[in-house]
């Protein structure tokens, strides 16, 4: 009997013990979406940045917000790089989740200021944009509008399921407010332009999902992050595109509080964000730079596919608008989802 | 904590048969116990304290509409599993023992297969453009796809599916356990086979429905990955809810309130089950 409850104290020293060395033996880890995103951030950043310094980067994912905030809470981070919607890097940062950069090792010169805080430095920016299953939609989707426009263009369309920036601009959009006068978003009007078409609403909760709906024609058009639909293209999917009113945000990398191999995460942020590393990226994945020289090392092809060369037009989602009102919005976000 | 020590205290005696109860006591108390006592101090400790997060869960529409949606997900469930169940399990009760233990291997086998992996399996089967509306619009027996996905039928077909296996092995157990003699007096009196299912088979298996019946009620309440890919979010359960609250909105106060409630009122039913069916004849039947 003594004997067991021994065993089972032992087997809790030796699985702690266990943790701790394996924690201790692997130099750092990067925790990012999964899906295509992640597969070019460990090709153009991990694995070059392993090359040049021998620091190893373990990969883990997906993102999860809670997860994160949970081991701050709990003093046991596991995660020394994540990449972040920005909105909640912002709010993070507020709430005193994330560590502060170092721009001693992280060079910040040539970094996109608008991407560039205290406690983050940009990961990528992209854009939501509208496309479409050619197979499955009759005509060509012009814009927003016609997202909310079941009797021209039938069928199911697809949007981004979590409360962020985006889905809330769009149906603003569509119903005709202006683009700067956006802000402060009237949630009022937003929701009540989405009852319109809820029934023929299907949510995408990741990227490869978003691929998936739109690849089967499961939905026939719907709102998008380019980089997902450059995939598409690139897996030969028969998709269109529009960049009308195309809609920038940025993901970021911070550093949660409390990591445990911050220096390390500071190399890597260099290497992440310098004109090479930023300008690989952009080439794999489709979604632009953050370091203002990367785009003098990419090929041309390529720079007239990414977000800033569809400036026209374009806007910019305020992320500081979002992480004021993070919380309020989220929580009628759901609760109109639910309904 | 030695034995030792324990019968020094004066007039205090272990009850018999405890020592071999410790090493399981001690595991419940470090895995269920702590935790559940956590998520009740998180409750009433975040964002401040108080008990404004049971305020806000009970007095919200949106919540109580939640709370609805699980209960009725969990029931319809229950129910379709039942009726599916039944005649599997009969089936494999009066079986060949050789045959049965085949059929068996296949349907545990069906459990140990990851569950994410089954659930996306049924999308691919249900969708608008997937492989069931498919043949049927090319039998021409439909011409528009049925919407079998993404609301209350796409849920119950995933979670019956997934849940069939935990009704079917204690139903098999009770109708094994019926002597088959009691049937043929039955129909030996004038029985019809539906009378005698009704008024001998039915009755005497009620133990294995009733005890199936709740695990599966139990596990249905706190499901997450099969309501959330194959529901809409007008079907959304308490678990997605709950996810939620402490993966988007990062409030684990809230969070906490609702599993807490959720926990108490499974244990509630449990108890009122154990309280209609009796222990004895819950715990196994025959």
């Amino acid at each position: 009997m003594k004997l067991i409850t021994a065993g089972i104290l032992a087997g809790f020293l030796a699985t702690t013990l266990l943790a701790t060395t394996a924690a201790r033996a692997e130099d750092m880890v990067f925790t990012s979406w999964g899906g295509t995103t992640q597969e070019a951030q460990t090709k153009s950043w991990a694995e070059p940045f392993t090359a040049a310094s021998g620091i190893k980067v373990m990969q883990d994912g997906p993102t999860d917000y809670g997860k994160l905030k949970a081991m701050v809470d709990a003093g046991s981070v596991n995660w020394d790089v994540v990449d972040v919607e920005m909105d909640f890097a912002i709010k993070a940062a507020k709430d005193g989740l994330l560590e502060p950069i170092d721009f001693a090792a992280v060079p910040k010169a040539d970094l996109d200021p608008r991407f560039t805080t205290d406690h983050a430095v940009g990961s990528f920016y992209y854009s939501f944009v509208l496309a479409w299953n050619k197979g499955a939609v009759s005509g060509e989707p012009a814009g927003w509008a016609d997202m909310f426009d079941t009797k021209k263009f039938p069928g199911k369309r697809t949007f981004y399921k979590w409360s962020a920036p985006g889905v809330i601009e769009i149906a603003l959009l569509a119903d005709g407010v202006p683009a700067d006068k956006l802000y402060p978003l009237d949630l009022d009007r937003a929701f009540k332009k989405l009852d319109t078409i809820k029934s023929d609403i299907v949510w995408w909760g990741g990227g490869a999902e978003s691929q998936q709906l739109i690849a089967s024609g499961e939905a026939t058009f719907g709102q998008l992050w380019n980089g997902r639909v450059f995939a598409l293209e690139k897996d030969g999917a028969d998709v269109g595109v529009s960049w009308n009113q195309n809609l920038t945000a940025a993901d970021v990398l911070v550093v949660p509080k409390g990591a445990k191999n911050k220096d390390a995460a500071m190399k890597f942020l260099a290497a992440a964000s310098s004109p090479a590393g930023q300008a690989k990226f952009a080439e794999a994945s489709g979604y632009a730079p953050i370091n203002t020289k990367a785009k003098a090392e990419m090929p041309a092809d390529v720079v007239k596919g990414l977000p800033d060369a569809h400036v026209d037009g374009q806007i910019n989602l305020d992320m500081n608008y979002w992480a004021e009102h993070r919380d309020e919005i989220a929580t009628r976000w759901y609760a109109w989802q639910a309904k | 904590m030695s034995v030792e020590t324990r019968q020094s205290l004066p007039g205090f005696r272990m009850p018999a048969g405890f020592n071999g109860l410790l090493p399981a006591l001690v595991l419940i108390v470090l895995f269920f116990v702590v935790p559940v006592l956590a998520l009740l101090l998180r409750s009433v400790t975040e964002p401040e304290p108080g008990l404004q997060n049971y305020a806000a869960l009970l007095g919200d529409g949106t919540y109580a509409r939640v709370f609805f949606n699980t209960f009725l997900v969990a029931s319809v469930v229950t129910a379709v599993t039942v009726l599916v169940a039944f005649p599997v399990a009969w089936m494999l009760a009066i079986m060949p023992s050789a045959l049965a233990s085949i059929v068996f291997g296949v349907i545990i086998l069906s459990m140990w297969t990851n569950l994410l992996t089954r659930t996306y399996a049924w999308m691919v089967l249900l969708q608008r453009t997937g492989v069931i509306n498919r043949t049927l619009m090319a039998t021409g027996i439909i011409n528009q796809p049925l919407p079998l996905i993404n609301n209350l039928t796409g849920v119950t077909i995933g979670m019956v599916y997934i849940m069939l296996p935990f009704m079917i092995l204690p139903l098999v157990g009770t109708l094994r356990a019926i002597d088959p003699m009691t049937l043929r007096a039955a129909a030996l009196c004038g029985a019809s086979p539906f009378q005698a299912f009704r008024r001998i088979l039915l009755p005497l298996s009620l133990p294995g429905i009733a005890a199936g019946g709740l695990m599966v009620f139990v596990m249905s309440l706190g499901y997450f990955v099969t309501p959330a890919l194959l529901g809409g979010t007008s079907n959304m359960m308490l678990a997605e809810m709950i996810a939620q609250m402490i993966q988007s909105l990062l409030n684990w106060g809230l969070g906490s309130a609702a599993a807490f409630i959720l926990l108490v009122v499974t244990m509630a039913l449990y108890a009122l089950q154990l309280h209609l069916v009796g222990a004895r004849r819950m715990s196994g039947g025959a």
